[in-house]
């Protein structure tokens, strides 16, 4: 390849046309597999990622140049029985910190991407989130509605109690 | 296992998911808040910490019923190794089973089930829960009830359950044990096992110091603190939510202040040598907690063995007690019993004070291997190395056998036969491990010198002996009774090595090592090679059969005195090849190649390399006693051969041909040297699976057959050599010893009268000449491969034929005379009868009828001439030109032959 690195255009949701390096795009899988698929001439083109507005992609894109050295993620993560909790870096802290709002639409948009890395971080953030939070707390949180009878609730909580904290 | 309980998740998720958008729509709280899949809350519930977990499975059914997932918490109990998915299979099959019952007779009574589930607002896998969970009180109750009402049940009651698991301390000690594989029920499991050991690890986690967990607090026995410990250690398998390593270090320092406390006592209880209280106690301790690996090295290190004086003998004794170039191995033998004496002694401690008694005698074992035994085994090797081969050489083997039986003497308090045996070999094998690569070569080169010197000494020996060889064999060589003799003594012996090597081997044996220390520890060794061995078909007599199985002297010494016997009797090749020398060598490379063998039971690469070291003997012997000494032989016996010159020599009353005599008899002790190493690389290399008779690559087998094919060669050549030789010789006595008047008497009417000598016997030379060939091929029957036998019998035959032809052409035989020529014939063809070659026959048979022709009376010419024209006569060996040459050979050939050609030709004079 030339001495100058190769670029990509990719097309957000709402038609702005961000220029990376074709390494820092392939940190997504999905663009990874796209452009093996068709070739050189892929190159040229724009690639839309429909489900991704301009703000969040430009996150992601971030978030890829600074990853861009990392080691390509090994496979047998999932064979390996659930690994342990990892801790987040510290660069990936300050880059999670962001409005709940921000933090889920780069959640969905690694996933939709397909990269992991930054997908677990926002799992990790997530769940940093929930930690000590109570049931209500974390229903608004998550927008979830409580669909228990006040029975089934004090039930589920008795039958977990052993999990509670002191 | 999750397929039945899945495949209703995606639809049921949706509805709730639905639900959440249609609320959020309508109510608008917040305009666009983004929602997570299902897949991505999975995620983040595989990053939170257990109590996280349950709250949000509190939110609603949808994260409930994904908290409560199976595939959330068996990988827990997995991962502390007490979950068991052949039970857990097992109990599902069963629980479908009913409830396939159940369905049947549910069908049976009313009709439309399944709407059921709908109607109750829950899914089929909360049915199938709830029914199960109906179930499992009964399954449970008979094993653990304690467990359920007291870690479990009455924590609801009291609703601060920080107490209450302490009211009960043993129970939690077995929490682990009581886990339950049910699938559809790991959680619930999971949370016996966390309502049990989480608010002490938490607690402990969390601890300043060593004082304040309350593990230490509710649990005074150390017995149990380490048991609880050991258990949270297990837990702390399962807790992957972030923060995880800290916490297990923390827990691993708590766990190691616990156990520098207990090993504290316990050594303190060891200081004092109280086996049953204290060290007994904390031994335990500390094998609950972690399998005891810490009093082991404790006990271990500071072991008196270690470091007894009485067992810790000078090793050089062995050598002091013995004269210079020698070595006595009592002292090591001596020290060997006492070591293995103290050891069990040790053993039956060791099994008052630990669990785990066999690990830790192993260990202690190793230890005293590694300190005790290899210093001892090291000092005396490397002394010995410097200042004697020989008993070094002895001394590894003979410490190899003490420390083998050192080890299998031993009595450790648990394990099978066979663990033993293991455990033996490995301690022999560390010990010698690194003596083994430097034995081995020394061995091989000893023995290489060894044979090198004996060969060198032979030959020097001979070299000044070579003056008077020379009228050695000359006086030696009409003694054809002795000769016979000595050949059947070397037949015998022949058939003897098979029965009598082995105990020749048996008895150089002791000559290493000591025969009372044998004896002493082959009771429980292995039987000495010799003896175990399976004879070679047919070859032992029942004589040597019945001896066998105890190795008496007997044969030993009958084959020495063979030896001795065959010495003196082959006085006459001593100048080219010694079968002293050869047995010499074969029994040394046999006490080499026994000593080398007891490393190939070591096995793996130590044995292999014994193994390839043996082979290595075994062609190293091949070499020397081949390629040098008996080639060399062959050579120096062509040479005296090639030197012959039947002229030169005075005497000629002999049957026999000096060199070729020689040469013979070298012929039939190369073939017995052969023999005897055929019989040996059977014993020693073949038997106990050393060589693989049937690998064409193994380097043993490919020696002895190189070294058969250059003994074959040799023969071959020598023998090629010898035909030359002994025709010369025949020509010679054809030449000297015939008489012109044999053939040819003078007309008996000259002399004094008819009656002078009429004997129609056949003439001197003749006899002669009949027993010098037959002497030379009659020797070499049964010394070499039967097709060379007769390939050189054929050529004999032949030679002689010509050597006859050409001596009848000088020769002038009248009528009188035929009759003698006649009596030689028939004594050549009698004898050439012997040797059963019909080719042979033939030629002999022709010469019979030839010499008729010399008994024609010159009258009847006519007659001869038909004679000499018919070839059918001589069997085709003569054409009628050659014939009638013969017939010119008659004395009054110028009076027939005018008649004889006018027969033969006609009227050939005409011509003239």
């Amino acid at each position: 390849m030339a001495a100058d690195p190769v670029k990509v255009r990719l097309q957000s949701n709402d038609n702005a046309v961000i220029e990376v390096e074709k390494k820092v795009a392939e940190r997504s899988l999905l663009i990874k597999n796209m452009l093996e698929d068709l070739g050189e001439t892929a190159i040229s083109q724009t690639i839309p990622i429909p489900n991704v507005t301009e703000p969040v992609l430009r996150k992601v894109i971030e978030w890829c140049e600074h990853h861009k050295e990392d080691p390509p993620p090994t496979n047998d993560d999932e064979s390996d029985n659930r690994k342990k909790t990892t801790e987040i870096e510290e660069w990936d802290q300050k880059f999670m910190q962001v409005d709940q709002e921000m933090l889920f639409e780069i959640i969905l948009a690694s996933n939709y991407l397909d990269i992991k890395a930054l997908l677990d971080v926002g799992c990790k953030t997530v769940a940093n989130m929930i930690k000590g939070k109570s049931p209500e707390e974390i229903r608004k949180t998550f927008n979830i509605t409580n669909d228990f009878t006040p029975e089934e609730e004090e039930q589920i909580r008795r039958e977990n109690e052993w999990a509670e904290d002191r | 296992m999750s397929n039945f309980k899945r495949a209703p998740q995606p639809g049921h998720a949706m509805a709730p998911r639905g639900g959440i958008l249609s609320v959020l729509q309508a109510t608008t709280m917040l305009d666009s808040k983004p929602v997570l899949p299902a897949e991505i809350i999975a995620t983040i519930l595989d990053y939170l910490p257990v109590s996280d977990l349950i709250r949000f499975a509190r939110t609603s059914r949808r994260m409930r019923e994904m908290v409560y997932d199976d595939t959330r918490w068996v990988p827990r109990l997995q991962s502390m190794g007490v979950w068991n998915e052949a039970e857990a299979r097992q109990r599902f099959e069963d629980a479908m089973k009913r409830k396939r019952e159940a369905a049947e007779r549910g069908a049976a009574s009313s009709g439309p089930s399944p709407i059921t589930p709908r109607v109750t607002n829950t899914t089929i896998f909360d049915a199938a829960l709830e029914e199960e969970r109906q179930q499992k009180p009964v399954q449970q109750s008979p094993q653990a009830p304690e467990v359920r009402v007291d870690g479990f049940e009455t924590l609801t009651l009291n609703s601060s359950q920080s107490k209450s698991p302490y009211e009960d301390p043993e129970t939690l000690l077995d929490v682990l044990k009581t886990v339950k594989s049910i699938r559809g029920h790991a959680r619930p499991e999971y949370g016996k096992v966390y309502g049990a050991l989480a608010p002490f690890y938490f607690d402990l986690v969390e601890a300043k110091s060593h004082v304040d967990p309350v593990v230490f607090r509710v649990f005074r026995d150390p017995d149990q603190q380490a048991r609880m410990l050991n258990n949270l250690f297990t837990f702390s398998k399962s807790d992957w939510a972030q923060g995880w390593a800290q916490r297990e270090e923390k827990l691993s320092t708590m766990a190691s202040v616990f156990e520098t406390a207990v090993l504290r006592e316990f050594e303190q209880g060891y200081e004092f040598w109280d086996v049953d209280g204290r060290m007994k106690k904390y031994a335990h301790v500390l094998h609950a907690l972690n399998g005891g690996s810490a009093a082991m090295d404790l006990f271990i290190s500071k072991h008196p063995l270690l470091d007894d004086r009485d067992v810790l003998a000078n090793s050089m004794d062995c050598v002091n007690q013995a004269s210079w170039e020698n070595i006595t191995l009592e002292p090591s033998r001596m020290f060997f019993e006492t070591l293995a004496k103290k050891a069990n002694e040790q053993s039956s401690v060791i099994a008052r004070i630990f669990p785990n008694a066999a690990t830790v005698f192993w260990a202690l074992l190793d230890k005293l291997q590694e300190d005790v035994i290899t210093d001892y085994v090291t000092s005396l090797l490397d002394e010995l190395h410097r200042r004697n081969k020989a008993s070094y050489l002895k001394a590894v083997s003979g410490l190899f056998e003490q420390c083998l039986a050192f080890a299998r003497s031993l009595h450790p308090p648990s394990g099978s036969a066979e663990e033993l045996e293991e455990h033996a070999r490995l301690i022999a094998l560390h010990v010698f491990e690194q003596h083994l690569d430097l034995y081995l070569q020394d061995e091989l080169d000893f023995f290489t010198q060894h044979a090198e010197r004996e060969v060198t000494n032979w030959a020097q020996r001979l070299s000044e002996q070579d003056l008077t060889a020379e009228s050695f064999y000359m006086s030696n060589f009409n003694r054809r009774a002795d000769k016979n003799d000595f050949l059947s003594s070397f037949k015998k012996v022949v058939m003897m090595p098979v029965t009598v090597l082995p105990f020749g081997g048996a008895a150089a044996k002791p000559a290493a090592t000591p025969a009372t220390n044998r004896m002493s520890l082959q009771p429980n060794g292995v039987p000495t090679p010799s003896t175990s061995r399976p004879h070679t078909p047919g070859l032992g007599n029942p004589l040597e059969r019945k001896e066998s199985p105890l190795p008496s002297e007997a044969p030993t010494d009958e084959l020495k005195a063979k030896a001795a016997l065959m010495a003196s009797r082959l006085e006459g090749i001593k100048t080219l090849c010694s079968i002293e020398v050869a047995l010499d060598l074969v029994a040394q490379a046999k006490t080499s190649l026994g000593r080398v063998a007891m490393f190939v039971r070591l096995g793996g690469q130590a044995g292999g390399e014994a193994r390839e070291q043996c082979e290595a003997i075994f062609i190293s012997l091949l070499k020397t006693l081949g390629h040098i000494h008996v080639k060399e032989g062959f050579v120096k016996a062509v040479d005296h051969l090639s030197l012959y010159n039947p002229r030169e020599v005075s005497d000629h009353s002999q049957t026999g041909v000096a060199p070729l005599v020689t040469f013979i008899e070298l012929v039939n002790v190369g073939d017995l040297i052969s023999q005897m190493i055929d019989v040996f690389y059977e014993q020693q290399l073949a038997a106990p699976k050393i060589a693989d008779r049937n690998d064409f690559l193994d380097p043993a087998g490919l020696a002895k057959e190189k070294f058969e094919q250059m003994l074959d060669e040799s023969v071959a050549a020598g023998l090629n050599k010898g035909i030359d030789v002994l025709m010369d010789e025949v020509e010679y006595l054809c030449a000297t010893t015939q008489l012109p008047t044999d053939y040819n008497p003078p007309p008996p009417s000259e002399e004094k009268g008819a009656s002078q000598d009429f004997d129609i016997g056949p003439s001197q030379t003749a006899k002669r000449i009949k027993d010098l060939v037959s002497s030379h091929t009659n020797m070499l029957i049964g010394s070499t491969e039967k097709t060379m036998l007769d390939v050189f019998n054929g050529e004999v035959g032949l030679r002689l034929f010509t050597a006859i032809c050409k001596h009848l052409k000088r020769q002038r035989i009248s009528t009188e005379g035929a009759i003698k020529l006649i009596a030689d014939m028939n004594l050549y063809f009698d004898y050439i009868r012997t040797l059963r070659n019909q080719d042979l026959l033939a030629y002999f048979k022709a010469l019979r009828e030839l010499s008729q022709i010399y008994l024609i009376d010159a009258k009847h010419a006519k007659e001869m001439a038909t004679v000499i024209a018919d070839g059918d006569r001589f069997g085709g060996v003569f054409r009628a030109e050659e014939v009638y040459e013969y017939a010119q050979r008659r004395a009054d050939w110028y009076q027939v032959k005018r008649n004889v050609e006018r027969a033969m030709y006609g009227m050939d004079c005409s011509v003239m």
